[in-house]
């Protein structure tokens, strides 16, 4: 059922890292279609590509090492491939690392014959001495093999004509890859015979479904059940008894043994490897020792950050320029932030657009809703924007040259003691910029129960936005740089602690295992990054915030609008008399707790609304609360905070609860209600018990 | 002389290499070992072994797995 408007239609496969991404753009160009695969929230990419005259239409499968539905992305991989749709599979090997990555293709071609096998990295391939026999390997597997190499661009017609020629049936295998199991062979065409008389998954292949039911395989199994298979399983499970007492082993090893025993015997064939000996790079001597890993990473790291943060905020950068006594370049920073550039164009943009609407005579309340209300909140989206794109992309710079992966590698003892393994760094560094991705993208990790510890501490983590907030308060109610930094220090540290503390009492407590999850991650080559695929990394990041926050932050920003400027008695004059005091007044009690005054709590109460939606909506709220033209500074002075007020009402701003988006992703991850109310009750009291207990002993301290 | 000792794979001094003998793991965690190229029959040299992840070279490539994961793979010192 292919779509008519493409002549062809090609599934592209690979391992991770095997250089898809960057293939696939230069293939295509563009990326013509983002999606999501049906019912999951793994990204589906699509490009197109006319050649010879023909529309063809590239699919990006997600990077798998097979497709045996171990993961998620196996299974998509796996049913687009059998759904009829793609003409072509094309399944890349790394031609860096052949006797591995031809392990896909085969296990591709035992399902469909119509593969094309590109071997990327064409353009390495002779300088770490492999030779690679073409024309052999084609021979041996009956499919087109072309090498390619995305950064020459070379093989890129050889490999779209044989996309064609397979497409157009002039080169396509007759039937799949049968590949000689040996002792298992008698078992597997047993399984066979039942499949072929039950029907029940006609779609299939019967001899690969014999393969894969004797194999194990939790999907397919599934969908028999929910087919009413349940005596086709257990004949199944009658033949794999056999086996394991016959043989004596497991089926899915031999059966992978075997597989990968032909694929080697493919490959002692096709594939030459001069010993050239392998130049070790500072990152690959790095890796080796653990305390320089860590050193070296941690660095890394906090430089990334550092950028980041000086061109967000100024910090910290400007605060060692103060302490060196460059005032002039430290006042420079703090003025031309982004978020301080940014801010400025928007209030500009509103001055205008008052004043020419006005000047039409439009009503004064559709002037005020789209200069206060849609442009401030379109500003505020916007502000962001450049600061999360950086994020990403420096993020994706790590992916991408394969530094990423050795950051794993070096902080997994250090995680290990948190319950988490080294994967869980990636998603704990994204929620530094944000923490919508942070939670998608704890399907880094390999076990359900890291899983789901990941998702439900990440979001302590302390983002952007809520930086936002923090520098707002440090600087308007701390007067010393050295005591800003300090408070700012502590936040991030408490934020951080609570969040491994969570996930190691999630996993000992929720889950009772004692133990660190186990930790298996290829170490790619480091490689010079390419800037499209860092780019389309950082436009996916980039992207969850612009879609999810954007729309909720503009229609928010109506709301906001909405409920300060009308209250019971219709149009207010001020802010004291809207809806927004009425709903701030709820939590009135509860912040005098914080010894804050009443007429004061209201604005505090309310803005705590605010910043459920979006934390940066915090701030707003305060300074639109206080009427136009009021700056944040003073918005915020105009609170009358002591210090410990303010430093514990931070620790509250900071850990309540990220944002709306943030617990809409949980929600989406988890997908079990009780999980999601376990995170937001457990973010909900953290943040209370802990800024109440913070602010009694501060309190208690200054007394005594 | 050829050393020819059973163990796991998380005893393999670095530098030494092994041919794996077996896999003691779950299905779903055997596949993905499998996968990555990590099969019974392979020969596996081990780059580093910290106190942190064992850093291995199979088929290739190089593969960082975490000393519980290894202790899951038997090998033959070789």
């Amino acid at each position: 059922m292919g779509d008519k408007k493409y002549n062809i239609i090609v599934a592209v496969a690979g391992n991770p890292n095997v250089g898809k991404s960057t293939l696939f753009n230069i293939l295509t160009g563009k990326i013509a279609h983002v999606a999501n695969w049906p019912g999951v929230t793994v990204e589906r990419k699509e490009g197109e590509k006319v050649y010879k005259g023909r529309k063809i239409r590239f699919v990006d499968l997600p990077g798998t090492y097979g497709i045996s539905a171990t993961s998620l992305e196996e299974v998509i991989a796996r049913e687009y491939i059998i759904s009829g749709e793609p003409d072509v599979v094309l399944v890349l090997v790394d031609g860096t690392a052949p006797e591995r990555t031809l392990y896909l293709p085969v296990q591709i071609l035992e399902l469909t014959p119509n593969v094309v096998i590109a071997i990327t990295k064409s353009d390495l391939i002779h300088r770490v001495g492999i030779h690679i026999h073409v024309d052999k390997l084609e021979e041996i597997l009956k499919v087109p093999v072309v090498e390619v190499s995305a950064i020459h661009g070379s093989g890129l017609r050889e490999l779209l004509d044989a996309i064609i020629a397979v497409a157009e049936g002039r080169r396509r295998r007759k039937e799949t890859l049968k590949i000689d199991y040996g002792g298992l062979e008698p078992f597997i065409s047993e399984i066979e015979k039942i499949v072929r008389k039950s029907e029940i998954l006609s779609e299939y292949p019967p001899r690969w479904l014999a393969i894969r039911l004797l194999e194990g395989d939790p999907r397919l199994e599934d969908i028999i059940r929910s087919r009413d298979g349940e005596d086709l399983l257990k004949n199944v499970r009658r033949v794999v008894e056999a086996v394991r007492r016959g043989i004596g082993k497991e089926p899915v090893e031999l059966i992978t043994t075997a597989r990968f025993n032909y694929v080697d015997s493919v490959a002692r064939e096709v594939v030459v490897r001069i010993r050239i000996e392998e130049k070790e790079g500072i990152f690959e001597k790095m890796v080796k020792h653990e305390v320089i890993s860590i050193f070296v990473s941690s660095l890394l790291l906090i430089s990334v950050f550092s950028i980041i943060f000086t061109l967000n905020s100024g910090f910290p950068l400007n605060l060692i320029f103060r302490l060196l006594g460059w005032m002039s370049i430290a006042e420079m920073l703090e003025t031309y932030s982004i978020i301080g550039l940014m801010n400025e164009l928007f209030n500009l943009l509103a001055g205008f657009l008052t004043q020419y609407l006005t000047e039409l005579n439009t009503p004064s309340w559709l002037v005020s809703l789209l200069a206060d209300g849609v442009i401030s909140g379109v500003g505020s989206i916007l502000s962001f924007l450049p600061l999360i794109i950086l994020t990403f992309f420096l993020l994706s710079l790590l992916e991408d040259s394969g530094i990423a992966a050795r950051l794993a590698y070096s902080f997994n003892s250090l995680l290990n003691k948190f319950g988490l393994s080294g994967r869980a760094i990636y998603p704990l560094v994204i929620s530094l910029g944000c923490n919508v991705p942070g939670v998608l993208s704890s399907r880094a990790a390999l076990e359900e129960e890291e899983r789901v510890q990941i998702i439900i501490s990440t979001p302590f983590v302390p983002c952007q936005a809520r930086l936002i907030v923090i520098l707002a308060f440090i600087t308007t109610y701390f007067s010393s740089s050295i005591i800003q930094a300090l408070v700012m220090f502590v936040i991030y540290l408490i934020a951080l602690a609570i969040a491994m503390l969570t996930s190691l009492i999630i996993r000992r407590v929720l889950y009772g295992k004692s133990e660190p999850p186990l930790f298996l991650l290829e170490i790619p080559p480091i490689h010079k990054p390419s800037l499209k695929v860092v780019w389309w990394l950082t436009w996916d990041y980039s992207k969850h915030f612009l879609k999810k926050a954007g729309l909720i932050i503009l229609s928010l920003s109506i709301a906001t609008w909405f409920l300060l400027n009308y209250g019971p008695m219709g149009f207010a004059t001020s802010p004291k008399d809207s809806f927004a005091a009425i709903i701030g007044k709820i939590l009135t009690p509860f912040l005098s707790l914080y010894g804050i005054s009443q007429e004061k709590a209201w604005m505090i109460g309310f803005a705590l609304f605010q910043g459920l939606i979006a934390k940066e909506g915090l701030i707003e709220s305060i300074a639109m609360l206080q009427g136009e033209g009021t700056s944040i500074k003073g918005a915020l002075l105009a609170l009358e905070l002591t210090p410990v007020q303010a430093f514990s009402l931070l620790l509250l701003f900071t850990l309540y609860v990220p944002c709306i988006p943030t617990i809409a992703s949980i929600k989406q991850e988890v997908s079990e209600n009780k999980l999601v109310l376990i995170a937001v009750g457990l973010m909900l009291s953290i943040a209370i018990f802990l800024s109440l207990l913070v602010s009694t002993l501060l309190l208690w301290l200054w007394a005594g | 002389m050829v050393s020819d000792i059973h163990t796991t794979l998380e005893a393999v001094p670095p530098g030494k290499k092994a041919r794996i003998t077996g896999l003691d793991a779950g299905p779903g965690l055997a596949t993905r070992l499998m996968q990555m190229g990590l099969t019974p029959g392979v020969e596996v040299e081990v780059i580093s072994r910290n106190r942190g992840p064992i850093l291995v070279k199979v088929r290739g490539v190089m593969i960082a797995l975490s000393r519980g994961m290894a202790k899951k793979i038997f090998v033959k010192i070789i």
